[in-house]
C-alpha cells in the first residue's frame, strides 16, 4: 500500500465520519438511538461507494473500519466498537476482493457488511458488567429493573441486521448518485 | 542538471487535455526557467514530470525520460524524488498538511527522518532568511492567502532542495503578496538553486528569469533567452496570447464615472463600507488582501436578500454548481422553470453544446460561464463577481471582460472584486477602493 | 492550565469507557464512579469549553433525575431507558469532546508514533484530522451559495435538497483531497524511512495524578468485588 492510498483512506474517513456525525445527530435523542443503525448506514453509503472506486488493494477498507472504531474510542463511545469494526472490516475486505475490486453488486454488499461496525456502539447497552454484578444479589424487582433499563435483549440482533440492511440501501443510494454525478463529473 | 529527453505524455483521464509531445529540454544548474503558455498547453504537465506526480499520481502514457542529476524520475518512487526537489502549488488552501505553521515547516524534513534538532535549526534558518517570525506558531486556517503561500515556500525551503518547482504560485495572490513571493524567489535564485516556474502572470518574474519557454499544444513553440526577453514588449506578448509584463498595482488605477442612479448599501457594524454603488456600470472593487473585499460582497448580498436584486458569482465556482447538467443548473435559477428560456440563455453564452454535460466536468473558464448563465437566468440586475480571473490566461481574461461588458449592455450592474489590473483596464468603468 | 499527554488522555477515555459506560463493578465502583462521571466536566473547564460542559451537565442531570421518577407502566420503561443511556453516554462523550478538542494533529501523531502504532493507521488518521476543518469550510461555503441562489425548500424537493447539499460537498472535498494528496506526496509522505517528529510530548505531574487515579479506581473495584 502506497502513500497515495493511505492519504485516500484519510480523506474518505474524514468525509465518512462527518456524514456519520451529521446523521447521528439526527438520531441522538436517547429514545431514538436505534435510529442510528438506520440513518448512518444510509447516509454513509454515499461517500463509501465513492471510496470503493479508489480501493484496489487489500487492507484499505480494514484500516478505515479500524479508524472508525478508534474514533469511537476517542469520542467516548466505548471501546467495544473497535473490536467489532476490525471483524466487520475484515469481512468487508473479503467481500470486495471476491469481486476483483470491480463488481458493482459486490460493492453494495461490501457496504452492507461494513456498516455493521455501528452495532458495536450498542453493545455497552446490552452486555456490560452491571447486568452481571447487580443481578448477582437478587432476582425479582432488581432483575426486572435492570432488564428494562437496557433495551430488551431481542433488539440486539435486530440492530445488527438493521445496520446491514440499511447499509445495502445506502450502498444502492451511493451507487445511484455515483452514476448521476461523480462519474459524469469525472472524479471517479 | 535537469533534463527532459524526448518526453511525450497524455493523461489517462483526459487524453486530449494538457498533454506533452516530444519535448527535449536541458536546464543547467542554477538557471531560472519560466514556462508559459495558454491554459491546457502542458506547462503544468512539465512541472509534474519533474516532481514525479506524472506518472505516479496522474496516470497515463509516458514515453521518453526525465532526469534530475542523471537519475530517472519516472523510475523513482515519489518519496525519493521528494528529496531532490520542492514544489509550490497554486492553491494555498490545499497544500498544507498540518494545521500549525511550525509543524508545516517541519513536515518535509520529518518525512525524510531528519533528526529533530537538525529540523529545528533548519526552521530557524528559514524563518530568519524569509523574515516570517511573525507567522510562527499560528493556525494556518486563519491566515491570508499570501501568508499561506509564504509558509508553503518556507516549508519547501527547509528541505534545502537543489531544484525548486512552482506551479502558478501567484494565481490566488494579490499584488502585494505577489511581490513578496517575488522576493522569496529572488532569494532562492541568489542562493544558486535551479528554479522552474509555470506561470500566466509574467510581470513579477520577467526581469529575474534567465530563460522563458512558450509552450503551445504540448510542444516548445518559443525559447527566449535573456536578451530576447529584454526586447519583448506588451504588444508582442499579446500577439502570443500572453499576459503583460508591466503590471500595475490595481490600487493605483484611476477610473470614475458620472453620477447616475445608485444602489444604497446598508451600513455595516464593523467595517466602513461605501454607501452607494453606481448602477449600470462595471465597478472594480480593489484593496489589499484582508481589507474586507469578500466581506463587502457578502454584506451586499445580505442587505439585498429580500429585494432579490443581487446575484454573486463566488471565487470558487465549484461551490455554486449543484446539479448534474448545465441545463438543469440554469433551469433551477430561473424564477419559473422554462426550458426554452434556459436554452436561449445557454446559446447567448456559447454553452449550448454543453447543455447535457455535468457542470463539474467542465474547465474553469467554462464553469464560470455556467455561473454567469445562472446569474443571467436569475433575472437579477446587480451581479457581483469575486476574483473571476484568478489563474486565467490572457485569452480567457479577455473573454471574461467581454462577458462583463455584455452584461452591462443588457442594463445590469456589475461589481468585480479583483486584483487583476489587466481586467480592470479592459472593461471597468468605475473603481471603489477599500481601505482598512 | 492542565496540559495532559495524549497518552494519558487515551487512558482516561478507556477508564471512562470501562467505569461509566461499561458500569464495571456496578455498585462496588462507588465512589470512583461518581468521580469519573464528574471528571470530564472539570477537564472541559480547563480548556474553557464552558458551553459544552453546561450542556453536558444538564443532560446528565436529566438522566439522573429520570432514573428516580418512579411510575408504573410504559412510561417507566422509556424513562429508565433514557436514564440508562444518558448516565452512561454523556460523561464518556464529554471526555471524548475534551480529548478531541485539546489535542493537536502533531501531538496526536507524536503520541501514536511513541506507542509504536503502525504508520498505516497513523497517516490516514492524521490526514483525516487535517481534513475535518476543510470539509466544514466546504459545507458552509456551499450552504451560503445555496442561500444566495434561493434554492427552494419544500415537499418533493426535500430529497433534492439533500442531494444539492451533500453532493457538492463531496465533489469539492474529493478535489481538494487530491490536491492535498499530490502536495503531501511531493514532500515525501509515505517514505519507508522512520518519521521523526518535532512535537514535544511527555509525562508531567498532572499525568501522574491521572495515572494514580485510574490505578486507584481499578484497585478499589477489584478489591471490593472479591471481598
Amino acid at each position: 500500500m502506497k502513500g497515495k492510498d493511505l492519504i485516500n483512506i484519510g480523506i474518505f474517513s474524514a468525509i465518512y465520519f462527518v456524514v456519520v456525525i451529521v446523521f447521528a445527530m439526527l438520531g441522538f435523542i436517547p429514545v431514538f438511538m436505534p435510529l442510528l443503525a438506520v440513518l448512518v448506514p444510509i447516509g454513509g453509503g454515499i461517500p463509501f461507494m465513492l471510496f470503493l472506486t479508489k480501493v484496489k488493494k487489500f487492507g484499505m477498507i480494514l484500516i478505515m473500519s479500524i479508524i472508525m472504531g478508534i474514533m469511537m474510542i476517542l469520542t467516548g463511545m466505548g471501546f467495544f466498537t473497535v473490536i467489532v469494526s476490525a471483524v466487520t472490516g475484515l469481512c468487508a475486505e473479503l467481500v470486495y476482493r471476491s469481486g476483483q475490486y470491480k463488481s458493482a453488486a459486490k460493492a453494495v454488499l461490501t457496504h452492507g457488511v461494513f456498516s455493521m461496525w455501528l452495532w458495536g456502539n450498542y453493545l455497552p447497552l446490552f452486555f456490560m458488567a452491571d447486568k452481571y454484578w447487580s443481578t448477582r444479589k437478587d432476582f425479582g424487582q432488581d432483575y426486572i429493573d435492570a432488564l428494562t433499563k437496557l433495551m430488551p435483549m431481542w433488539m440486539c440482533p435486530v440492530l445488527l441486521v438493521t445496520a446491514f440492511v440499511c447499509g445495502i440501501i445506502g450502498g444502492l443510494l451511493g451507487k445511484a448518485l455515483m452514476k448521476k454525478h461523480f462519474v459524469k463529473a469525472g472524479i471517479v | 542538471m535537469t533534463e527532459l529527453r524526448d518526453v511525450s505524455f497524455s493523461y489517462a483521464a483526459a487524453p486530449e487535455k494538457g498533454c506533452i509531445k516530444h519535448i527535449d529540454l536541458t536546464v543547467p544548474d542554477g538557471q531560472f526557467l519560466l514556462l508559459t503558455g495558454g491554459s491546457g498547453c502542458g506547462k503544468s504537465t512539465v512541472i509534474r514530470l519533474l516532481n514525479g506526480l506524472v506518472p505516479h499520481f496522474f496516470e497515463g502514457e509516458l514515453s521518453g525520460d526525465v532526469l534530475i542529476d542523471g537519475r530517472s524520475v519516472p523510475k523513482m518512487e515519489l518519496y525519493e524524488t521528494a528529496a531532490l526537489q520542492g514544489t509550490v502549488f497554486q492553491n494555498p488552501r490545499a497544500q498544507f498538511f498540518t494545521v500549525d505553521t511550525t509543524g508545516e515547516l517541519a513536515f518535509g524534513c520529518e518525512n525524510q527522518g531528519i533528526p529533530e534538532n537538525e529540523i529545528l535549526s533548519r526552521i530557524g534558518r528559514t524563518v530568519e532568511r524569509f523574515r516570517i517570525s511573525d507567522l510562527m506558531d499560528r493556525n494556518i486556517f486563519c491566515m491570508s492567502g499570501g501568508e499561506k503561500q509564504k509558509i508553503a515556500c518556507a516549508s519547501v525551503d527547509t528541505l534545502q532542495p537543489p531544484l525548486i518547482l512552482l506551479d502558478e504560485p501567484s494565481a490566488n495572490l494579490d499584488y502585494a503578496a505577489t511581490m513578496q513571493l517575488r522576493g522569496i524567489i529572488k532569494l532562492w535564485k541568489a542562493e544558486g538553486r535551479t528554479i522552474i516556474a509555470a506561470e500566466h502572470r509574467l510581470f513579477y518574474l520577467w526581469d529575474i528569469a534567465d530563460r522563458t519557454l512558450l509552450i503551445r499544444d504540448g510542444a516548445i513553440a518559443e525559447d527566449w533567452s535573456r536578451a530576447d526577453m529584454d526586447a519583448m514588449t506588451n504588444e508582442k506578448l499579446a500577439e502570443y496570447g500572453l499576459r503583460s509584463i508591466h503590471d500595475t498595482d490595481p490600487v493605483t488605477i484611476e477610473r470614475s464615472c458620472s453620477r447616475g442612479e445608485v444602489f444604497t448599501v446598508k451600513p455595516h457594524k464593523k467595517f466602513s463600507f461605501p454607501a452607494e454603488i453606481p448602477l449600470h456600470e462595471i465597478t472594480a472593487v480593489v484593496g489589499r488582501n484582508g481589507v474586507g473585499k469578500t466581506t463587502f460582497l457578502r454584506h451586499l448580498c445580505r442587505s439585498a436578500r429580500r429585494s432579490r436584486r443581487i446575484f454573486m458569482v463566488m471565487q470558487d465556482v465549484d461551490h455554486q454548481l449543484f446539479t448534474d447538467s448545465v441545463l438543469e443548473e440554469v433551469l433551477i435559477s430561473l424564477p419559473e422553470e422554462n426550458e426554452e428560456r434556459a436554452r436561449e440563455i445557454l446559446r447567448s453564452l456559447d454553452l449550448e453544446d454543453f447543455a447535457d454535460r455535468h457542470p463539474m466536468s467542465l474547465s474553469g473558464g467554462q464553469k464560470q460561464r455556467v455561473a454567469i448563465a445562472c446569474a443571467a437566468a436569475s433575472g437579477r440586475d446587480i451581479l457581483l463577481f469575486d476574483e473571476p480571473t484568478s489563474g486565467l490566461d490572457y485569452e480567457h481574461m479577455r473573454q471574461t471582460a467581454d462577458l462583463l461588458r455584455q452584461l452591462r449592455e443588457q442594463g445590469r450592474t456589475v461589481l468585480v472584486v479583483t486584483h487583476d489590473s489587466e481586467l480592470i483596464e479592459a472593461c471597468c468603468t468605475n473603481i471603489i477602493r477599500l481601505e482598512s | 492550565m492542565i496540559k495532559l499527554d495524549p497518552r494519558t488522555k487515551l487512558l482516561l477515555l478507556l477508564a471512562e469507557a470501562v467505569i461509566v459506560l461499561g458500569q464495571l463493578g456496578g455498585g462496588n465502583a462507588e465512589p470512583f464512579k461518581t468521580v469519573f462521571m464528574a471528571l470530564p466536566f472539570l477537564l472541559l473547564l480547563t480548556v474553557k469549553k464552558f458551553r459544552t460542559a453546561v450542556i453536558g451537565a444538564v443532560l446528565l442531570g436529566l438522566g439522573l433525575a429520570a432514573g428516580h421518577i418512579f411510575t408504573e407502566g410504559r412510561g417507566a420503561i422509556v424513562l429508565l431507558m433514557c436514564s440508562g443511556i444518558l448516565t452512561r453516554f454523556v460523561p464518556s462523550l464529554m471526555m471524548g469532546n475534551y480529548v478531541m478538542s485539546s489535542t493537536g494533529v502533531s501531538e496526536f501523531t507524536a503520541a501514536m508514533e511513541r506507542m509504536h502504532v503502525t504508520p498505516k493507521i497513523t497517516i490516514p488518521m492524521a490526514v483525516m484530522f487535517r481534513f475535518f476543518p476543510t470539509v466544514k469550510e466546504e459545507c458552509s461555503a456551499i450552504g451560503e451559495a445555496m442561500k444566495m441562489r434561493d434554492i427552494r425548500l419544500g415537499g418533493s424537493k426535500v430529497m433534492q435538497m439533500a442531494e444539492y447539499r451533500l453532493v457538492p460537498v463531496m465533489t469539492c472535498s474529493v478535489k481538494i483531497g487530491e490536491e492535498l494528496s499530490a502536495a503531501a506526496l511531493t514532500r515525501g509522505l509515505g517514505s519507508p524511512v522512520k518519521r521523526t517528529n518535532v512535537c514535544r510530548i511527555g509525562f508531567h505531574a498532572a499525568d501522574i495524578v491521572m495515572f494514580l487515579l485510574c490505578a486507584a479506581a481499578l484497585g478499589w473495584i477489584i478489591w471490593r468485588s472479591v471481598t
